[in-house]
């Protein structure tokens, strides 16, 4: 049979036609065919098996959160309070106390301005529920007010406040309630807290731990709305204060707390009843510590945690008017 | 939001620019009165969104409660501040009675160690809310915060003080009525929290901030079938004050100097009011406009009881269980003009 030429043209053309199909149905195809539909399997496989790992985990109850230390396991804190006789007395004590019971771990030291322990503060102190230890010392006729001196003319309460410390040092002398000192080794903290101030419970917390002493800003203090130690890298480096600076140790009496371990290694440390006005803070502290070895606290002494406030006298003017007229309130009524 | 000048009320003079607006009533929940002088927001032309409370040239602080104050409010300044409408199911124990404790708030230095201290006392109190009215245009943050971190079960409300009735001169001028719109407020919530004729047991008290309260007073009223009342002592310029208990048991009288003839003459402490009673004489309010030095108490309970329906507490009040002391307001000499501590941190 005779093959025509143009047939074999033909069958060339068709068979090269259907090679450049081939060709370009080829391109942009991926190389590896094979490999991404093995790699999407396993991706697959590991989403799964991260899927049961999540349900697996929420099943799981939660990690219990840290429990507080036991308080049987706490510093005790010593707060002590030098109440004295005055219109709002009652009502100032009546007051704190809330606060310290909030507080656990708490030994209230109250050490009054007095011959002996008066019905007010006894029975106040009995049905507080605090634990304490009541003391009563007279303050020395050198130490009073003369008449017509203003309040802070002499540092207040100098007397009583030493008396709790030698309380702490075994010194004896408790009139009512817990009347042992702390036994040897107690750890604990020692903080002046006068009754008129007004403490946030988170300040007591952040001075439980104090090593040597330790200290924070106080509010409404020394003119200014709040008077504290300045912190540099977690150290006090100096004050923040406008009135006498160049004090040792411009703090209030609120704005620090001592370890009472430190207290019994220095049982010469006590405050000066002859210190100048504002130096009654520094006549202890100067005995007990350098500044630069105070312990800073309220987040390097950025939040004020105590406010020095001041109640003010109540007004008698009609009582005065009644007592004159012989009908003044029944005295037999506690206020 | 723009400003205007309200026609009914006087425009105030101010030295750093040509004119002073008083807010629009939309608008005056942004504002606040801080500033012993110029109590009033400044504008220079246009609308001001900075809120400055001093008109003087190159002065200005943020009020008080807002994130940086530059200086501390004076006792006039006044922070009001309402919540959405927010209704907490009272937290009881059951078969006791929820005490309902209302405080109103305004801006002070001293405002956060008060509200510190009164809630510490008011941990110690079980089954009690706590009605927070601030007397300001919107919640303080620092009240906001103390509130949440204090635990306790409360209500944050606000509404601030017309003008008009703002306290003026000596803070303790009694013609004006301190505190009367938020406790009317606190009352209007109650009414909206509760029906009528809701079985919820209930007593109401109103609290000031700076007032002492003994744990034992709270547990007194909390038996108050209508109005319960006992002494308050740091009163009237007395060591007390109290109702007169006859041999009965009844009240027939009012141990007290200062206008013994008033209706009621007890003090705002003195008293406390059961729910229901609340809730059923919807249309007892203290009143606002009118009222005498020491009447304002009177004002509220003439609506709800008779004299012999008082129930005494406190061992026929002969004992003192609230003392009326006031808490004196620091003295910020060192702070200077520019301020001298940082205002960023919170007193």
């Amino acid at each position: 049979m005779k093959l025509k030429l143009k047939n074999v043209f033909l069958a060339y053309f068709l068979v090269s036609i259907a090679g450049l199909l081939y060709a370009l149905v080829q391109l942009g195809q991926p190389c590896d065919r094979r490999p991404p539909l093995r790699g999407g399997a396993e991706q697959l496989r590991q989403k799964e098996l991260r899927i049961s790992q999540l349900q697996a985990d929420l099943r799981r109850p939660p990690p219990a959160p840290a429990q507080p230390p036991e308080p049987e396991a706490l510093p005790t804190i010593y707060v002590v309070t030098p109440p004295y006789a005055r219109l709002v007395q009652k009502a100032e004590l009546v007051r704190v106390a809330p606060t310290l019971s909030l507080v656990p771990r708490l030994h209230w030291l109250l050490v009054e301005d007095a011959e002996g322990p008066t019905p007010l503060v006894s029975g106040l102190l009995a049905a507080s529920g605090l634990l304490f230890t009541h003391l009563a010392v007279v303050t020395p006729q050198a130490q009073r007010l003369r008449g017509g001196e203003p309040g802070w003319g002499r540092p207040r309460a100098v007397e009583q406040r030493n008396r709790e410390l030698d309380w702490l040092r075994g010194g004896g002398g408790a009139v009512g309630g817990e009347k042992d000192p702390p036994p040897p080794g107690t750890r604990g903290v020692v903080y002046f807290a006068d009754d008129d101030n007004t403490y946030s419970r988170e300040l007591f917390e952040e001075m439980r731990w104090t090593r040597g002493v330790s200290v924070w800003p106080v509010g409404l203090v020394g003119g200014l709305r709040f008077q504290g130690p300045r912190v540099q890298d977690g150290r006090v480096v100096g004050f923040h204060t406008a009135w006498e600076p160049n004090r040792p140790f411009p703090v209030d009496m609120g704005g620090f707390a001592v370890a009472l371990s430190l207290l019994l290694a220095k049982p010469s440390a006590r405050f000066d009843a002859t210190a100048p006005r504002g130096h009654l803070e520094s006549s202890l502290l100067s005995r007990l510590v350098d500044p630069k070895d105070l312990e800073p606290r309220a987040a390097n002494c950025t939040r004020v945690l105590v406010w020095h406030t001041r109640t003010g006298e109540p007004e008698m003017k009609q009582e005065a008017q009644l007592e004159r007229q012989g009908r003044g309130s029944d005295p037999a009524v506690e206020v | 939001m723009g400003w205007r000048a309200a026609p009914a009320a006087p425009c105030l003079a101010c030295p750093a620019h040509s004119r002073a607006f008083l807010p629009t009533a939309a608008a005056a929940q942004l504002t606040r009165s801080c500033g012993p002088s110029q109590p009033w927001r400044c504008r220079s032309g246009g609308t001001s969104s900075r809120l400055c409370s001093s008109c003087s040239p190159g002065r200005c602080w943020s009020p008080c409660g807002t994130r940086a104050p530059s200086r501390p409010c004076s006792p006039r300044a006044r922070m009001t501040v309402v919540t959405p409408g927010a209704r907490r199911p009272l937290a009881r124990t059951p078969g006791s009675t929820a005490c309902l404790t209302g405080t109103s708030w305004r801006c002070r230095p001293v405002q956060k160690a008060e509200l510190t201290r009164l809630a510490n006392t008011l941990l110690h109190v079980p089954n009690l809310h706590w009605l927070v009215v601030e007397d300001a245009p919107r919640r303080t943050p620092l009240t906001a915060r103390l509130l949440r971190d204090t635990g306790l079960n409360y209500t944050h409300l606000h509404v601030e003080t017309p003008r008009n009735y703002k306290l003026r001169g000596d803070a303790r001028d009694p013609r004006i009525p301190r505190g009367t719109m938020q406790r009317n407020l606190a009352l209007r919530w109650l009414r909206e929290a509760f029906p009528r004729n809701s079985s919820q047991p209930g007593v109401v008290y109103f609290a000031d901030d700076d007032n002492t309260y003994s744990l034992e007073l709270f547990e007194e009223m909390r038996s108050t079938r209508r109005v319960s009342v006992w002494p308050v002592a740091f009163v009237g310029g007395l060591r007390y004050e109290a109702p007169r208990v006859n041999g009965a048991g009844k009240v027939v009288g009012w141990k007290t100097v200062f206008d013994p003839h008033r209706p009621f003459a007890i003090d705002m402490a003195g008293f406390a009011v059961n729910l229901r009673l609340i809730l059923q004489r919807s249309q007892a309010y203290f009143k606002l406009r009118g009222v005498k030095g020491g009447y304002q108490e009177s004002s509220l309970l003439r609506e709800l009881v008779t004299l012999s329906d008082l129930e005494p507490k406190a061992a026929n009040c002969t004992k003192i269980l609230v003392w009326h002391t006031r808490t004196e307001k620091p003295v910020l000499v060192n702070e200077g003009k520019k301020g001298f501590t940082d205002p960023t941190v919170e007193i």
